[in-house]
């Protein structure tokens, strides 16, 4: 793995400056039922296509930022 | 003259020769034992691409003889053979081969005659490669001073970035590197050899370059010399890095190459890539192709003009192709006698070399091939045939030609791996009978032989097509001035059309001299010759293809997996086009239709070492830690951390903190500065506790858990005015704690901003009944209990020095814990044993603080809670405040509360004088049911036994509960105990 990814602070840099942080998605509201919970905290998509994911600037500005990448061939749009 | 030692032998080598060149200068024609028969095999390419010259040098197994430079003093040793490469006893199984077809392994152990285990040891001893050996598997790291040396010191990564990089350093390559560079790009020359110019270093002609290229004034001069100046003019351009000896092996997402360069490996980005990789030969297939002495064409030059080897005395020339001739001609010019020229086509391209061939009085036998190859250890004679238009051997033709050197010039494969790893494709050209590049990828550009065309003229051509397209598509160049791209552009159209042209030309001669495909000799009875090897790693023959494939493996990819053929250390270089052809003819499906099998990274072997790169282990220092050396305390690892263990003992720190005062470092605990309106409600969301009720001057102990109810870290947090929070995370879990809140902050679109000021602050806490005589001593703030209670905080001078005091109390004694700028670490730890002298004090170690707070049981969060802990088995259900209306975890520790929980954090004493460590058992009080484990235990001085925390069931969560301890196979008794065994009301903590 050695693509490069855009942070929207500080430009195309080498995807191990980041931290991959997961699928995004919508947190359930407190009050939702355990099932909507149980999704949300264990379950992932793991889809072979595009989604979007969290990554984190560790190596450069600290930010969080959504992505959109193909799971297929890493290709990546913000 | 270099001298290096060959299997015992002293040996010598000029400048300049790799092993296996000084070797054949030597005599040597044996150089490795093959695979699975121990056939004698010599050298075959010379150009690193085939297994046959796979040495052991200097005790690092499987170095290409042929590539490797000779230094002086080198140990060079044979592989696979014993006891020696003339007479491997093992060379018996050749003779009883055909009772080792193609898929023995699975036939012979699936419904065991013989038991696998029984006969293991004989086959591993029998097969395989090198031997790593044992001074190098024990790593000790003590290898060889040059080159080689296995000491993880002497890797490294290096990063490097282009507008364009070029790989390939032919003709073509160094015309499209001269090109881009020319228009301004910044260029990237990836060549595996150790000098520029592909195969005009020794091809050995005189050169004729059609003006028309823009070359022409290099017409009329040696190869070897136009090299050399091509090689200047590229070294010397400024915004040029040529990369000489240095293999790309991979190509990866974004354009990224993965270069190795002896121990290095470098990560190379390049915006626009220009492939001129070029294409290699490989033998055809007949009777004992695989004999000493049986060369590739190149193999022979490269010999001859590279190091100054004669290969034989007298040759015998195959050919298909017009390389052959250039073959030929290098032989005689070396004063080699050339006993037959053989060629499988009617017709040849360069006619006048043919002539020229004839006018030696050399055989000349157009529309044959060869059938066999005889021989024992050398080649001693070849049987040659005609063949028909099918390419079939025409029965009865035979003729013995005896000879002791023979040279195949039977076939290019174009070296597309790499090309194919950026997803570009390649397809089967019938007329060319190579895989040429289709479908290119954006930013792929390609020139040279690669393309499947062996000419030149248009190499150059191409090659100035790539550069210049490469170059003019960058988008920095869009911004350059518009006269210069218009000038490019024009040129590249210019090229183009010529290229266009050229090639059209070239398929025409094609179509002209195309022969029979003689790439598999066969004709009836062929089947019982079972020594055409097409594959020379792993000793496949033509018969195991076709009955591979005839077993119902006609798939190229089952093909390969079941006869291992193209998964030798050569990887397919030799044997997938020969294989095709097998797999093609048995199945009646066209070689396009067959395809070629996926070639992944690393296109050669890459040592672990050099991927791994330099052992850089990081290691971090507190502002006091050369103090902690000073008064000779043990340091002991926590995670990237140096901390003091202990200095004197245990005992001895203990007594102090708890009856006058102590000190310890604790600069490694992570610090966050959390700022902005919104920093309370942030906290409130992520920690448990609630945060934005604090007053300012307070603190409070927190814990933050995921959403699923997961204890993640815990620590103090203290508010320093309205908008500003100070936290402090566990050791060494800081940068997750702030990627975590930043997350939230982010998430929630909280106007909160996180700083880690770790690294700024040091730290250390004061602790003990005498702390506050020592630090008032050094300061004017208030420190009386009035002033400043248990859980507040204050900024102020401690000795001068701006801190931040807060009073808190891990290790269960009038304390503060005292934040400063990390650089006056050593100032400020002085001044406080200085300051403290009067009061005894003493630096206290990790140790003892363990037995400090484990008598008061303060959780450490991953030693007393692991990844299934939410905070009321872990006895802290008071940190959870319901009544936010949300916050991280809350639905999940909702659901918790109301359910029993599987397990309690419990405090226990043991029974007499018995031990428990950390991570024994536990059981019930009668021994018959496993309850839980201990999480940590150690000797309380102040209880005068062992004590502990353990997770158990939630029956033992009560005073006086018993269980037992399985240790050392002994089940010791102990008792649950709820409250902490120091100090219960905590009134030491707040006087």
């Amino acid at each position: 793995m050695g693509f490069l990814l855009e942070c929207p602070n500080c430009g195309k840099r080498d995807v191990y400056e980041f931290r991959f942080g997961g699928e995004a998605h919508k947190r359930p509201r407190v009050n939702s039922s355990s099932e909507e919970w149980m999704k949300y905290v264990y379950m992932r998509e793991n889809v072979a296509g595009v989604q979007q994911e969290w990554w984190f600037h560790r190596l450069g500005c600290h930010k969080w930022f959504l992505a959109i990448r193909d799971t297929r061939d890493n290709s990546v749009s913000i | 003259m270099l001298n290096f030692e060959f299997n015992g032998r002293r040996m010598s080598a000029f400048e300049g020769d790799t092993i296996a060149s000084a070797l054949y200068a030597s005599g040597v024609r044996i150089f490795s034992r093959s695979f699975k028969y121990h056939r004698p095999r010599g050298l075959l390419c010379v150009s690193g691409r085939c297994p046959n010259c796979l040495m052991s040098v200097d005790g690092v197994p499987n170095v290409k003889a042929c590539t490797e430079r000779v230094r002086a003093g080198m140990k060079v040793k044979s592989q696979n053979c014993w006891p020696s490469l003339e007479h491997d006893i093992f060379s018996v199984i050749d003779k009883i081969g055909r009772f080792l077809p193609v898929g023995f392994y699975y036939k012979t152990f699936i419904n065991p005659p013989i038991e696998w285990s029984r006969v293991e040891w004989i086959i591993r001893r029998l097969t395989g490669l090198g031997d790593i050996e044992e001074e190098i598997a024990s790593a000790t790291g003590k290898g060889p001073k040059d080159g080689r040396s296995i000491h993880s010191s002497s890797f490294e990564h290096l990063n490097l970035q282009a507008d364009v990089a070029v790989i390939g350093g032919g003709p073509s390559g160094i015309f499209a590197a001269l090109e881009a560079g020319n228009a301004g790009a910044r260029v990237v020359l990836v060549d595996d050899q150790p000098a520029l110019g592909g195969h005009l270093r020794y091809s050995g002609e005189t050169l004729s370059i059609d003006v028309a290229t823009g070359e022409g004034a290099y017409s009329g001069l040696k190869s070897s010399a136009v090299a050399s100046t091509l090689e200047k003019a590229v070294r010397d351009r400024p915004n040029m890095t040529v990369l000489d000896n240095s293999t790309a092996f991979g190509i990866y997402e974004s354009n990224l190459i993965g270069i190795v360069r002896g121990n290095s490996v470098i990560r190379l980005r390049a915006e626009q890539l220009v492939f001129a990789t070029g294409a290699h030969e490989f033998p055809s297939v007949f009777q004992n192709n695989d004999l000493p002495e049986v060369f590739l064409g190149r193999g022979i030059q490269r010999l001859v003009n590279l190091y100054g080897v004669i290969p034989g005395k007298r040759a015998v020339v195959v050919s298909n192709n017009d390389s052959g001739l250039g073959v030929a001609r290098t032989l005689m010019d070396a004063g080699v006698k050339l006993e037959a020229y053989i060629d499988s086509r009617k017709a040849v391209g360069a006619p006048e070399t043919l002539a020229e061939i004839e006018d030696a009085k050399v055989q000349t036998f157009l529309g044959w091939a060869v059938k066999e190859a005889r021989g024992s250890k050398h080649v001693s004679s070849v049987v040659i045939c005609e063949v028909d238009n099918e390419g079939e051997l025409v029965h009865g033709t035979e003729r013995v030609v005896s000879c002791d050197l023979v040279s195949l010039s039977t076939g290019f494969e174009t070296e597309a791996w790499l090309l194919n790893q950026t997803g570009s494709r390649t397809i089967y050209d019938e007329l060319l009978r190579e895989f040429i590049p289709r479908e290119l990828k954006p930013t792929v550009y390609v020139c040279g032989d690669l393309t499947g065309i062996h000419d030149l003229n248009i190499a150059i051509m191409q090659g100035k097509v790539a550069g210049l397209s490469a170059a003019v598509n960058l988008p920095a160049m869009e911004r350059s001035s518009e006269l210069k791209v218009e000038y490019q552009r024009k040129s590249l159209e210019t090229y183009s059309r010529l290229v266009s042209q050229y090639e059209g030309k070239y398929r025409e001669g094609m179509k002209r001299t195309r022969g029979p495909d003689v790439l598999v000799v066969e004709y009836p009875g062929s089947d019982k010759m079972r020594k055409r090897f097409v594959c020379v790693c792993e000793d496949v023959v033509a018969k195991d293809i076709s009955l591979a494939t005839f077993e119902g493996f006609d798939d190229i990819e089952t093909l390969k997996r079941y006869s291992t053929v193209t998964m030798g250390p050569c990887q397919g270089k030799m044997c997938s086009m020969p294989s095709l052809h097998l797999c093609s003819r048995v199945t009646g499906r066209s070689i396009a239709q067959t395809g070629r099998t996926v070639s992944r990274p690393p296109y050669v072997p890459v040592a672990m070492g050099a991927l791994a790169g330099a052992e850089l282990h990081p290691v971090k220092l507190t502002g006091i830690h050369y103090k902690h050396i000073e008064l000779g305390a043990r340091i002991m690892d926590m995670g990237e951390w140096k901390r003091p263990h202990v200095y004197t003992s245990v005992e001895e720190e203990y007594k102090a903190v708890r009856e006058s005062v102590g000190v310890i470092d604790v600069s490694t605990l992570g610090r966050l500065d959390v700022k902005g309106r919104d920093a309370g409600k942030l906290l409130d969301f992520v920690y448990t506790h609630i945060f934005s009720t604090l007053k300012v001057g307070k603190s409070r102990y927190g814990v933050i858990c995921d959403d699923a109810g997961i204890v993640l870290d815990d620590g103090t947090v203290t508010r320093l005015s309205e908008t500003h929070y100070f936290i402090t995370t566990t050791t060494g879990n800081v940068e997750f704690v702030e990627e975590w809140l930043v997350w939230w902050a982010t998430a929630l679109r909280l106007d909160a901003y996180i700083t880690n000021v770790t690294a700024g602050l040091g730290a250390v806490n004061v602790a003990g009944p005498k702390a506050r005589d020592l630090l008032q001593k050094l300061t004017t703030v208030d420190l009386s209990s009035g002033a400043f209670p248990y859980m507040s905080s204050a900024e102020g001078e401690v000795a001068g020095v701006p801190c931040i005091l807060l009073r808190i109390g891990f290790v269960g004694e009038t304390g503060w814990e005292i934040h400063f700028p990390a650089e006056f670490g050593e100032y400020f730890w002085d001044t406080l044993l200085e300051a403290g002298k009067e009061f005894g004090v003493k630096p206290f170690g990790v140790e003892t603080q363990r037995v400090l707070r484990l008598e008061k049981k303060h959780v450490i969060v991953g030693q007393d809670t692991d990844a299934l802990s939410n905070p009321f088995e872990a006895d802290m259900a008071w940190t959870v405040k319901f009544e936010k209306e949300d916050f991280v975890g809350k639905a999940a520790l909702v659901a918790a509360e109301k359910k029993e929980p599987e397990r309690m954090l419990v405090g226990f004493v043991m029974k007499d004088s018995m031990v428990a460590h950390d991570g024994d058992q536990v059981f019930s009080q009668d021994g018959s049911r496993h309850v839980g484990f201990v999480t940590s235990s150690k000797f309380s001085p102040k209880v005068g036994r062992c004590v502990g925390m353990a997770l158990v069931t939630p029956e033992h969560y009560k005073e006086g509960s018993l269980i037992r301890v399985k240790s050392d196979d002994a089940l010791n008794g102990a008792e649950v105990t709820l409250a902490p065994f120091y100090d219960p009301e905590g009134k030491r903590l707040r006087a």
